[in-house]
């Protein structure tokens, strides 16, 4: 099971088939517990994302990323994002959690997993959720620079 | 009332403050914030304000015992 870090403030679980995670999470995201836990009988497809932290941006040299969040209101969002999802594409399943705090490359930063009767549905939904999570969330990344400077946010090129 | 700030906004302001001087919505609770720090301006005009765990906007009045929470524009994924 998730875990997510006890200096939090409490956070929801969605109610199954929602998802089974906590949505805000500072322990590394498990990918493998989380697709392990997004299988459904009528769902023919499974779509899963890992936004993952690369080595370079804009021509720089990323040594590692912060991600900041206030949870109690990006929770419910995600919540929120996730049930109008599952709703307008008629999802089986609906999962996504995103990580907080101190990120070295190759680590993942969030996870969103889709699951429906066929992959247009699964693909499409996953692309929805990640992009309004990005854009919508209260959730912030620092990028810091192999030359020792860092940035907030200003970092999205989709 | 109380200001809670984040990501790029503690370049500009303490994580959390008292703040003096008397807002009654969000568009007074900017210039007060700009008056503090004149650099965080056009920043402030691209953030939103959330009173617990809802979004406000102007005509929401804000309260003397409020805690507000100041959010920049998400750079999350």
């Amino acid at each position: 099971m998730i875990r997510s870090s006890s200096s939090l403030p409490p956070v929801g679980v969605s109610e199954p088939p929602l998802g089974v995670c906590e949505a805000i999470s500072s322990e590394p995201l498990d990918i493998v517990e989380l697709l392990r836990n997004a299988h459904h009988p009528a769902a023919g497809a499974v779509v899963l994302f890992s936004g993952e932290v690369r080595d370079h941006n804009k021509g720089r040299d990323v040594a590692y990323l912060e991600y900041e969040a206030y949870p109690p209101l990006a929770v419910k969002m995600i919540h929120e994002i996730l049930a109008e999802a599952k709703e307008k594409w008629g999802l089986q399943l609906a999962i996504a959690q995103h990580r907080i705090g101190k990120l070295d490359i190759g680590e993942s930063a969030v996870v969103v997993i889709t699951a429906a009767a066929h992959r247009g549905e699964a693909y499409e939904a996953n692309q929805h959720i990640i992009h309004r999570i990005k854009h919508e969330v209260p959730i912030w990344k620092c990028e810091y620079f192999s030359d020792g400077t860092h940035q907030w946010g200003n970092n999205c090129n989709c | 009332m109380r200001i809670h700030v984040y990501a790029t906004l503690k370049d500009y302001f303490s994580p959390e403050f008292e703040l003096e001087a008397v807002a009654h919505n969000t568009d007074e609770l900017k210039r007060c914030l700009a008056d503090i720090n004149g650099q965080a301006r056009q920043l402030l005009d691209s953030c939103r304000f959330a009173v617990e765990e809802g979004f406000i906007d102007n005509e929401y009045k804000l309260k003397e015992n409020d805690t507000v929470i100041v959010i920049p524009p998400s750079s999350g994924g």
